[in-house]
């Protein structure tokens, strides 16, 4: 079980590499997507009998950040008429490389850390630190507004593995909590882009620096 | 009784706050009844005898009201009231809606909004509503030295006088939070037992120093006073220094100072009151003039404390007490005196338009009223007997003398004291001489002052308010004796003794003979002048064919030996093309003194503070990418130290 597990995070880190590396918006999206389906069936397999609410939970989270919220960006990204192109300020070669390093960084910190026995030895510690650094990566060195969605979401994404850590204890508070907020989120920024579209023509971030008074 | 009184003047003001902008008449009744009122109060406390103190349920963000009126504050606030009052008057003469449509009735309203904040900052015994009261005192300052808004000049003063007075209050800030933090509550009453707290009083000497333009923390007062309107003027100087002065002589008489306090306020004075003389002898500009005689005075006043305070620390000697009686009864004399000066120089501005000296001259034939006035403010701030000025400095030189007969190192300390004191009041007679020679006497130097006109009833009526005032304090200073007994018994219960001391009751009968001789000269000069008829002849004039109004003596000429003295530090710069040969092209002869502590330290290192500010606002773009990057970063660093630690 702890296999397929790790298995799953694993997968998830290296969709993180493919989201930084990946020059076009609709595969840093796919990338997001399939990361959220398989980030979404963990707790099933986490859990060790069945429960309702948990597999609940689970369903909810794969068909959110899997299908709604990838199709909301397509349907966005269309209606906008947005290149697909991502426009990055740093590099695919340098965010990789940083994204790498970020992971290492990630694994070795994580054996620092004071965590309980049976967390030792899964990935769930480094996937998520990992994670968490990757949407880091990607709000800070891409400059669409929809790129930075997607960072946003690969954020949230690491988060909410690092909560799978409490899903022992408190199972649907962790779940229910995660996809408010995520849904929250995506939300506000949805509307944000929609507003910046509509008032600059242009979802390019780096032309709101006259709003900062 | 006191309470009601207080009370009055207090609904009295806000409501002149409320009307001022529309009814000028009300707004003056009303003004006039505050002032009076809070004056009558003051008067009720200093010779009744008992304070004043009020403590309500009502709570003001969340601290319960607290007012006191003890016979500290109510020196104070006696001298609020009448230079308020009396300012009051002279707006309405000079400062009319008919000339100034647009700031007249702005002047109103922030005229009533700083007699009734300063009346709060005098009464309120708990530090946050003396804090929010002082704030809205120094903002009701700005909107009345900027008045005119559409002047640069205004303007500028205004923010410097807006800057320096926030820097003051930053530091009054941290001193009432201390006191707070360490009492428990922001209520204010006598700590003197707390010796802990001593070391905090010098964040209230710079806080309050500002406010009085105590040297070298008067950057702000020359020009603030110079661009203000003259009522403005004179209320700013004749009471609103006297608020930082108020914060000392609160301050250091409820908490223990440290031992160096008084020593650095007694330096710092008579620097002070020689260098701002100083300054005060090189100026063209005659409200520039008043305002650095200004620093002179508040040096002479924070002599007075300093060596109170030193008195106070070595056995309560009685020159201690002398010196702030001395300091005290200076607070009210520099009040009545300055204000009437400035009222004087602003009938003056009034009559020709102009504040330099250098345009002005023999105004004394069409403004005789304005002439006299301003001679017995002279003579009173020069300290000359036998007017008022003498009485309070007779006092702190009494003080100083009985210093030095003591033994040991204060005595040789007070002797430079007495000295500088002795220095400053004949710098000032020579600053005095020499303004009023220029404005009043000879003859007038160019077009402006030729059509001169005496002021009008309204403002006249204030000046000689105040003459009288000057003149009841010179000819009967006994009459104020109780009051510095019961405020220098407020300020240390050693020193409540009310039994005049001798040499005041004595100068009295000095100064009423004197002044009953003068009266007598200058009666039997009018007689015979008046007999024998006025004989008029050109003066002699070295032979010239065509002298001209000209050529006189000019201020700097005047002030020129004099100010040579100080010259390392007045810094005065010249610029000048003599006339040669037989067809000389133009002549050039430009003279300026500029503010040194300002130009020279305080402007570099405004500068240097400006220059880090808008490099960190760098750090503010817009870009919200570097934005994550700052909070990514400072995220890694905590977590790093987490690891660490």
């Amino acid at each position: 079980m702890i296999g397929s597990v790790n298995l799953l995070i694993g997968l998830a880190m290296g969709l993180n590499l493919m989201a930084l590396g990946s020059s076009r918006l609709p595969s840093v999206i796919r990338a997001m997507a399939v990361q959220g389906v398989a980030l979404g069936l963990l707790p099933l397999l986490m859990s060790e009998h069945f429960e309702l609410l948990v597999a609940l939970a689970a369903v909810g989270t794969v068909i959110i950040k899997g299908f709604v919220i990838p199709h909301l960006l397509r349907r966005a990204m269309r209606a906008a008429n947005i290149d697909r192109e991502v426009e990055p300020l740093v590099g695919y070669v340098p965010s990789l490389l940083l994204g790498a390093a970020g992971t290492i960084a990630a694994v070795a910190v994580t054996y620092r850390l004071p965590l309980l026995p049976e967390h030792a030895h899964t990935l769930l510690v480094p996937g998520s630190l990992a994670t968490i650094f990757t949407g880091f990566i990607l709000l800070i060195c891409r400059v669409k507004a929809i790129s930075q969605v997607c960072g946003y979401l690969i954020l949230e994404n690491g988060i909410y593995l690092f909560g799978l850590l409490l899903i022992r204890s408190t199972p649907f508070l962790v779940e229910s909590g995660i996809l408010l907020d995520l849904t929250v989120g995506v939300f506000v920024i949805g509307i944000i882009a929609d507003r910046i579209q509509r008032a600059f023509d242009s979802l390019d971030t780096r032309k709101l620096t006259v709003l900062r008074e | 009784m006191t309470g009601d009184l207080l009370l009055l003047s207090l609904i009295c003001l806000a409501a002149g706050t409320a009307v001022g902008p529309r009814l000028a008449g009300a707004w003056l009744a009303l003004t006039l009844a505050g002032a009076s009122a809070a004056l009558g109060a003051a008067i009720l406390v200093l010779y009744g005898g008992a304070a004043w103190e009020w403590r309500s349920a009502v709570s003001l963000g969340g601290e319960a009201l607290h007012l006191r009126l003890d016979a500290v504050s109510a020196m104070f606030m006696a001298l609020l009231g009448v230079v308020g009052g009396a300012g009051a008057v002279f707006a309405q003469g000079y400062w009319t809606d008919g000339e100034h449509p647009d700031s007249a009735p702005r002047g109103r309203l922030w005229w009533d909004a700083m007699l009734l904040s300063m009346s709060v900052v005098l009464l309120s015994s708990n530090g946050l509503h003396f804090l929010i009261a002082w704030e809205l005192f120094a903002i009701s300052s700005y909107f009345l030295i900027s008045l005119e808004r559409e002047r640069r000049e205004a303007r500028a003063a205004g923010w410097l006088f807006l800057a320096a007075s926030h820097a003051g209050t930053l530091c009054l800030f941290a001193f009432f939070a201390v006191l707070a933090g360490r009492n428990g509550t922001w209520d204010l009453g006598p700590m003197q037992g707390r010796a802990e707290l001593a070391p905090f009083f010098w964040l209230a000497l710079a806080g309050f120093g500002v406010k009085a333009g105590l040297f070298p923390m008067h950057v702000w007062l020359p020009s603030a006073h110079a661009s203000a309107p003259s009522h403005v003027s004179a209320l700013m100087s004749g009471m609103a220094i006297n608020m930082g002065v108020y914060g000392i002589v609160r301050f250091s008489g409820w908490m223990p100072a440290p031992a160096l306090a008084g020593w650095a306020m007694v330096g710092a004075g008579a620097c002070g009151a020689v260098l701002g003389i100083a300054f005060a002898l090189a100026q063209n500009d005659l409200k520039r003039l008043l305002a650095y005689c200004s620093v002179e005075n508040v040096g002479v006043i924070f002599m007075g404390l300093g060596g109170a305070m030193l008195g106070a620390a070595h056995g309560d000697a009685p020159w201690g007490r002398l010196l702030l009686a001395g300091a005290l009864l200076h607070v009210w004399n520099h009040g009545l005196c300055k204000s009437l000066l400035f009222l004087c120089a602003g009938s003056v501005l009034h009559a020709t338009g102009t504040r330099e000296m250098s345009r002005l001259g023999g105004l004394w034939r069409a403004m005789p009223w304005t002439a006299a006035l301003f001679a017995m403010g002279s003579v009173a701030i020069s300290g000359l007997p036998p007017l008022n000025g003498f009485v309070s400095e007779w006092l702190v030189y009494l003080g100083l003398f009985d210093a030095v007969s003591g033994r040991g190192v204060l005595g040789w300390a007070a002797m430079p004291a007495a000295v500088a004191l002795a220095g400053a009041g004949a710098l000032a007679l020579a600053s005095f001489v020499k303004a009023g020679a220029v404005v009043f006497l000879g003859a007038a130097r160019t077009e402006a002052a030729a059509p001169a006109h005496e002021c009008g009833a309204l403002m006249r009526a204030p000046m000689l308010a105040l003459g009288g005032a000057c003149a009841l304090l010179a000819l009967a200073p006994a009459a104020a004796w109780p009051a510095l007994a019961r405020a220098t018994g407020a300020w240390h219960p050693a020193w409540a003794d009310p039994a005049t001391p001798v040499p005041l009751a004595v100068l009295g009968f000095v100064n009423t003979a004197l002044a009953l001789c003068l009266a007598a000269a200058v009666g039997a000069l009018w007689a015979r002048v008046r007999v024998n008829g006025l004989r008029r002849a050109p003066t002699w004039d070295c032979g010239y064919a065509a002298p001209d109004a000209r050529m006189q003596y000019t201020g700097g000429s005047f002030g020129r030996t004099a100010s040579d003295w100080f010259s390392w530090i007045l810094l005065p710069e010249r610029v000048m093309r003599r006339p040669r040969g037989p067809f000389p092209p133009n002549t050039v002869l430009f003279e300026r003194v500029p503010e040194t502590v300002l130009e020279r330290l305080v402007s570099p290192v405004a500068a240097g503070v400006m220059r880090l500010a808008s490099g960190a606002r760098r750090l503010q773009h817009g870009r919200v990418q570097f934005y994550i990057v700052y909070l990514v970063g400072g995220i890694t660093v905590l977590a790093i130290l987490a690891l660490l630690g």
